[in-house]
């Protein structure tokens, strides 16, 4: 409803931000950089909120931690919404002059009293009360959050409650104040802004929207299909149905990735045409009827998009190995195999002005400009724009943002008495998504050469499991063995184990119960069983 | 970055009460403090009463003890089969030569030195009846704040801790400060070489101390009392701590505090000993900020020498102007601690301003015939008989390169070779640097260590360079500590040349 | 920035410079282009005052005056370069001479390595005294692959134990021991592996000596290397980063200086020390091809190329461009991402274009 799917505030902002609202981020592990700049505006003074069900690092130096039962975070949320609209916290001013609808948002939080909040997040009323003064009555106030949002069967939910806070207070706009997604790899925001999505051609104008089908078009010389596309998730259910038969699969492991992975695998076992293009083998390109050789960031150019919108370059340093040739370049190569006549690009520095030119949010930025000036931050709209630290200043980009109305779904699946205790999923400091780097590096790996589980010492007594014992974690989906560890990080009931390690890959137990809109799958709950591992 | 709730002033406590220092103890008081282990770790071995707990006996090896014999005791140690380690200064300079035991009890040494004879007009008065009445607390509420800051001003008292600066100057200080959150801190970690006169006024008056920290807890408005007692005068502080269960009622409403020192002389330096109250390692803040402005835990603090504390009461009874008129040079009556070759050792209380002679009168005059003396303990290196009829005080000695520090005399005869004189002292400044910054931890390594091949080789080359070394710490230390640790050195070189010809190096006592 | 901050102005060796109340003598000296030296200061961690480099005059102020710490107030009269301020940086420069060790001739050490020896050189003629030999312990038994520690180097700055409580808050190393005996530390002594230590090695580029040193390349002799300048390939943080490359290898990475970039100076562990895989054995060399008894086998590219165009268009003939998918990768640029769903939507008809776009 913000319309930008980006972080409103720049990293450098945090610095100076007087209250930090952290939900569903384990930034010291994911974004251990940005977690220094949040590590500095405590140093100077900020307040720090963190609500997370793990007492991960961060909630050492908060001022408070909200520890919410997994998935009850519309709960909290509201219950806060609740407290800003009773105690008169809101910004009327703001209110009226930039949004719509928030009268519906304040019949709908109603009932989201603070003793039922307590009762179903666990977190207790008086903390939810002070979190949400602190946050309604402080103007440098920012929220971040990470994949503990939205990795979630109701994630769009989370983000629409955690922007009716925002709207609401009017912390929008200003240095410091915002709503935060800290986005998790590298160019997921580039390649987002660059068009890798089933509903948006680049710069974020919808492939059904006939203006910018027709300048596609014509700049492309072909026509285009109207109809969205699939998304990843609903990709691999057509997959798993058969009606996609042939992928192309471009840097990425879904067999590793993807949530209940084991039903991705089967799936892909039976493509009929699978291309991979990667670096390293991987569990999908077993299964590949072709494997490309590419070559990795050291040894190309193009540019990265990073989670404040930043546009930067990416320099070639070494040549790849053998004949890996960079992405780029084998893309031309086979649209023209496939007999379209692709540009002959002297380098990705056209590619960008071609996509510039096509795309109005990043018509200002260059190759050129980013080595003389350093990163640019979109919206850019012309070769003499500064480019946009703060996003919103004045008032929404879109014009009124409007308030949603969401209600508290239970996640997809809750735990019973065959599994009767929930799993999350999450990086670790020490590995990179699938490992395929980080596990070949012997520092990464020495302090942390394993998969683990970790479990509350109150739920491994009664099972009789102890400390550093190998167990089996098992889903609906499938099982997989990791050693335990005892930790108090996690709330009885709850479960915790990171998804870097291929042999105990995570992702053969997670739930691909996808969410409404984005269709990302719910990572960060379903239910399990743990039993010791069987002797072999 | 502190973990939010970490209790880090409790980290030197749970470390002295568990016993030898390991990994795993560290380990142990991280969980219990929050506080991450490296840290604990590089506190704890920071003092030397954490790091090196050990059966032996503790032999100083301070200037005093030396003079007094300590080679003897140690042939002596070595002979029964009694395992001992040397260490610094001791503060039991007027029993030299001196060992303590493993509960840091004086297990070798002479009688405890004399003190000035019981007389109602010193204002400290050491053999008085101590009374606790507390008249001058009650006066000083009569008074009122601003009054009793007047009269402590017409007193003209200045701080005795080493520094001199006037009292009032930094009441008023801490007044003027918004933090309704204020602490008074009590400096008896006594540790300057040749003074033991802070420990005589705890054991023998303590409620001269215990009346004079609420006044001026009263006065400046701060609700916490801190005493920092060296760690090596356990006696002290028990006595201390019953005299204030004892009074009960009387001092209700004072929040009074007791925290140890754990071996570090530099947590004297009152920013240090603040680290040290803080639970961190004792090496001295930067100033400023000065600690009437940022103190303990942030707070505006006042930090007093217990010699200065114990003056208010008599102050506050009899008077600014009465308390002036009991100084020579400069205002008040001077608890002087004098020790080496002189008679009787000990701690009188003269008028401020004394000369040397008048001192010795007092202590059974010279054993001897006399070279050279201190003024006030290491920091204020050496001057010559020359000197004797200068009047001891703050300003004097100052202006002259020296210092009154805390009048720790120690007087030196002829048998004495300043070169050795001066490797003695330049070995305890080397051992007690905190190490902080490079000139002093630098400078006094090459200090001992040139003085050491000098006296080994005879040859005065091996003292080149050492004169812009000295300039060097003076000017650059970021304490006092390093600012003082090279004055053995270039008093003796100043005032004893011929101790530094080629070939002179007889060994002391 | 807040309204409040008037600008004062204060005197640098005779010039009138504006300033912030509170601002260091130091930044202002060096914005108004004195040379002032410094080995403990570092714009991100609160000032030590402790190396003493940066002492200058302050009228006033009987003692010489650390820049780094002391703050500017209007009216202030400062001196950087007085033969007071001269004579003080030649022995303070002698001194650390007599007790440190420079990293000349050590293999690669950390990219500052020497503000110790720039510091001497400016100092000018040395006094020569008798090394001590402060006895520093080390960590011989530290066998962690990224961060070693050389006692003889270490001038006891403590850039390196701020920097990891301060910015990086793991408080995996602090100061122990004291005075000649003063040295880096973990608890007891333990190697990095076995402390809270997270391996960002903001030690090491924050070391103004090399004492911290980068265990890495050290199989590498110095010698010229090249620096290029990039985007850190791991997480969205975005940091920038430069590849250190000798003989078409990657054999270390830097951190740019403070204030330079977003990530201002810093790196994780990632960022810093995971790049052996660019050059891994495992990577992919060469196009592979399943043949017909269903294994991958060395291809070359035309045939590859070719193979996969076909294999495509055949889907697409037989079943419609709605039973294609293509995933692309936040990995990769943008740039190719964009050819990727321009791949999808121009070639082959369809949107089914997607990456794992929540994450
Ligand atoms: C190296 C060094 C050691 C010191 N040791 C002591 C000490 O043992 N006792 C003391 O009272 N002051 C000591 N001081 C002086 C304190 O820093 C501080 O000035 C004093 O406690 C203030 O109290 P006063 O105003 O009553 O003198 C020392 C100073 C330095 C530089
Ligand atoms: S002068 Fe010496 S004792 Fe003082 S801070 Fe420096 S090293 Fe520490
Ligand atoms: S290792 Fe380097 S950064 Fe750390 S204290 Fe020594 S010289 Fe300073
Ligand atoms: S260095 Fe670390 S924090 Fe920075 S972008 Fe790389 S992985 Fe992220
Ligand atoms: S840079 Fe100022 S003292 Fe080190």
């Amino acid at each position: 409803m913000l319309g930008a799917g980006a972080m409103t505030n720049s990293v450098t902002e945090i610095r100076d931000t007087d209250l930090l609202f952290v939900i569903g981020s384990n930034t010291t592990e994911a974004h251990p950089v940005i977690a220094m700049e949040m590590k500095r505006a405590v140093r100077r003074g900020a307040r720090l909120i963190v609500a997370d069900p793990r007492a991960i690092w961060l909630t050492r130096i908060a001022d408070m931690h909200m520890q919410l039962a997994p998935g009850t975070d519309v709960w909290l949320l509201n219950a806060m919404a609740r407290v800003i609209i009773t105690e008169g916290l809101v910004d009327s001013a703001f209110i009226q002059a930039h949004t719509s609808r928030f009268d519906a948002v304040v019949q709908a939080v109603a009932e989201y009293t603070l003793d039922r909040a307590e009762q179903v997040t666990g977190v207790p009323a008086a903390d939810i009360r002070r979190a949400a003064r602190s946050y309604a009555t402080t103007s440098k106030a920012g929220i971040y959050y990470t994949l503990g949002v939205t990795e979630h069967s109701h994630g769009t939910d989370n983000v629409y409650a955690l922007a009716n806070l925002v709207l609401m207070t009017g912390h929008l706009g200003r240095r410091g104040a915002g709503l935060n997604p800290l986005r998790g790899q590298n160019n997921v925001q580039g390649a987002n802004d660059a068009g890798a999505s089933p509903v948006f051609f680049p710069g974020y104008q919808r492939v059904d929207d006939p203006e910018p089908r027709s300048r596609f078009e014509r700049a492309w010389g072909v026509d285009l299909p109207a109809e969205p596309g699939l998304n990843l998730n609903a990709m691999f259910r057509a997959l798993a149905r058969r009606d996609i038969k042939g992928l192309f699969v471009m840097g990425e492991d879904p067999a590793m990735s993807e949530a209940n992975a084991s039903a991705v695998e089967r799936a892909l076992r039976a493509c009929e045409f699978l291309v991979v293009q990667d670096i390293f083998p991987s569990l999908t390109s077993r299964h590949a009827h072709v494997v490309l050789p590419a070559a990795c960031f050291a040894e190309k150019d193009g540019v990265f998009t990073n989670t404040d919108r930043r546009v930067q370059l990416v320099r070639k340093a070494v040549e790849p190995p053998g004949q890996a040739r960079a992405d780029w370049e084998i893309l031309c190569d086979l649209a023209r195999a496939a007999g379209y006549p692709m540009p002959h690009y002297s380098g990705p520095a056209q590619i960008y002005a071609e996509m510039a030119a096509l795309a109005p949010r990043f018509a200002g930025i260059s190759h050129g400009r980013i080595q003389r000036e350093g990163g640019l931050q979109w919206p850019c709209p012309s070769p003499d724009h500064p480019g946009t630290p703060t996003l919103h200043v004045g008032g929404p980009i879109n014009g009124r943002a409007e308030f949603k109305v969401v209600h508290y779904r239970p996640s997809a699946e809750l735990p019973d008495g065959d599994y009767p205790l929930v799993l999350s999923t999450g990086r670790t400091l020490f590995h990179y998504n699938a490992g395929s780097q980080t596990r070949r590096d012997p520092g990464t790996v020495a302090k942390q050469p394993e998969s683990f589980v970790q479990v509350h010492p109150d739920d491994a007594g009664p099972m009789g499991l102890t400390d550093g014992q190998r167990v089996r974690v098992i889903s609906r989906r499938g099982a997989v063995d990791a050693r335990l560890v005892l930790s108090r990080q996690v709330l009885p009931g709850c479960t915790w184990m990171p998804l870097h390690f291929a042999e105990a890959s995570a992702n053969k137990l997670t739930n691909d119960a996808g969410d409404t809109v984005t269709g990302t799958a719910e990572y960060k709950v379903c239910a399990v069983r743990i039993e010791p591992t069987p002797p072999t | 970055m502190e973990r939010k709730n970490a209790t880090r002033e409790q980290v030197l406590l749970l470390l002295e009460q568990a016993g030898e220092l390991s990994p795993a103890l560290v380990r142990q008081v991280e969980r219990q403090t929050g506080v991450p282990e490296a840290e604990i770790w590089g506190t704890a071995r920071f003092y030397s009463l954490l790091s090196e707990r050990s059966a032996a006996l503790l032999l100083c090896r301070g200037l005093t003890c030396k003079l007094a014999g300590s080679r003897q005791l140690a042939a002596h140690l070595e002979q029964r089969g009694e395992p001992y380690r040397s260490v610094s200064c001791l503060g039991q300079c007027d029993r030299a030569p001196v060992a303590l035991d493993q509960d840091l009890l004086v297990r070798h040494g002479r009688a405890r030195g004399a003190v000035s004879p019981d007389d109602p007009d010193l204002p400290i008065n050491l053999a008085g009846q101590d009374d606790a009445s507390f008249a001058a607390l009650h006066r000083a509420r009569q008074l009122g704040p601003s009054a009793v800051l007047d009269t402590i001003e017409a007193s003209g008292l200045q701080g005795r801790g080493g520094a001199g600066f006037p009292a009032h100057a930094k009441w008023r200080a801490v007044r003027a400060q918004a933090s309704p959150l204020r602490h008074v801190v009590c400096n008896a970690d006594e540790g300057e070489p040749g003074t033991f006169k802070d420990r005589e006024i705890a054991l023998r008056r303590p409620y001269r101390l215990i009346e004079g920290l609420a006044i001026a807890a009263w006065t400046v408005g701060a609700g916490t009392i801190h005493i920092f007692v060296r760690g090596e005068f356990p006696r002290v502080r028990a006595g201390l701590e019953q005299a204030i269960a004892a009074v009960g009622e009387a001092l209700s409403g004072l929040d009074f505090r007791f925290v140890a020192g754990h071996g570090a002389y530099i947590c004297g330096e009152e920013t240090a000993l603040i680290q040290a109250m803080e639970g961190r390692r004792g090496t001295p803040r930067i100033k400023p900020p000065f600690p009437t402005q940022v103190g303990l835990h942030g707070q505006p603090t006042l930090v007093h020498n217990v010699e200065t504390l114990a003056c208010l009461p008599s102050i506050l009874l009899r008077g600014g102007e009465w308390f002036r008129a009991q100084g020579r040079t400069e205002p008040g009556s001077k608890l002087y601690c004098v020790t080496g070759h002189v008679h009787r050792p000990g701690v009188y209380e003269l008028p401020l301003g004394v000369t040397l002679d008048d001192l010795v009168d007092q202590a059974g005059g010279y054993v001897g015939s006399p070279r050279a003396f201190c003024p006030g303990g290491a920091s204020s290196g050496f001057l010559p008989m020359s000197m004797r009829d200068r009047p001891l005080d703050f300003q004097g000695l100052a202006r002259i390169g020296s210092m009154l520090g805390s009048a720790g005399v120690v007087v030196m005869n002829d048998t004495v070779n300043m070169a050795q004189a001066a490797l003695q002292q330049s070995i305890f400044f080397e051992d007690e640097s905190c190490g902080q910054c490079a000139p002093c931890r630098i400078g006094t390594q090459v200090l001992r260590q040139a003085l050491a091949r000098f006296l080994a080789e005879g040859s005065p080359g091996a003292l080149n360079g050492l004169d812009s070394v000295s300039w060097e710490m003076e000017q650059a230390s970021l304490c006092g500590l390093g600012m003082v640790a090279s004055r053995p050195y270039t008093s003796a070189r100043r005032y004893f040349p011929g101790d530094f010809q080629p070939a002179s190096s007889p060994e002391v006592s | 920035m807040n309204g409040m901050n008037h600008d004062i102005s204060i005197r640098i060796d005779g010039h009138s410079v504006p300033a912030r109340p509170g601002e260091s003598v130091l930044d202002v000296a060096r914005r108004a282009g004195a040379h002032v030296p410094t080995l403990c200061h570092d714009p991100r961690l609160e000032p030590a005052a402790v190396c003493r480099s940066c002492l200058v005059e302050i009228e006033g102020q009987a003692r010489l005056q650390p820049a780094c710490s002391f703050q500017a107030s209007p009216g202030l009269v400062v001196r950087t370069d007085s033969p007071r301020v001269r004579k003080h940086r030649q022995v303070l420069a002698s001194l650390y001479m007599a007790d440190h060790r420079l990293a000349d001739g050590l293999p690669q050490r950390s990219p500052a390595g020497s503000s110790l020896r720039g510091f001497a050189k400016a100092a000018g003629p040395l006094i020569q005294l008798h090394p001590v030999h402060s006895p520093r312990a080390g960590r011989p038994g530290d066998h962690n692959p990224y961060i070693g520690f050389d006692p003889g180097l270490c001038i006891l700055c403590a850039r390196c134990t701020r920097y990891c409580d301060q910015v990086h808050g793991a408080g995996a190393i602090a100061l122990a021991e004291r005075g000649r005996a003063t040295t880096v530390s973990t608890n007891g002594g333990a190697g990095l592996l076995h402390s809270s230590c997270e391996l960002c090695g903001g030690c090491v580029d924050t070391c103004p000596t090399g004492a911290m040193f980068d265990k890495k390349p050290s199989h590498h002799l110095p010698g010229q290397l090249r620096r290029v300048r990039t985007t850190c390939g791991f997480c969205g943080v975005g940091c920038q980063l430069d590849l250190n490359v000798k003989g078409g290898r990657v054999i270390k990475v830097t951190a740019p200086a403070p204030g330079q970039t977003i990530n201002d100076g810093n790196l994780c562990v990632k960022g810093r020390f995971a790049y052996d895989f660019i050059h891994h054995q495992d990577r992919l060399t060469q196009p592979m091809l399943r043949d017909g008894d269903g294994r991958l086998r060395p291809s070359t590219w035309p045939r590859a190329l070719e193979r996969v165009a076909t294999g495509l268009k055949r889907v697409q003939e037989r079943w419609g461009s709605g039973a294609l998918g293509f995933v692309s990768s936040s990995r990769c640029t943008s740039e190719e991402n964009y050819l990727l769903q321009k791949l999808a939507r121009a070639v082959f008809g369809t949107n089914n274009c997607h990456q794992c776009a929540a994450t």
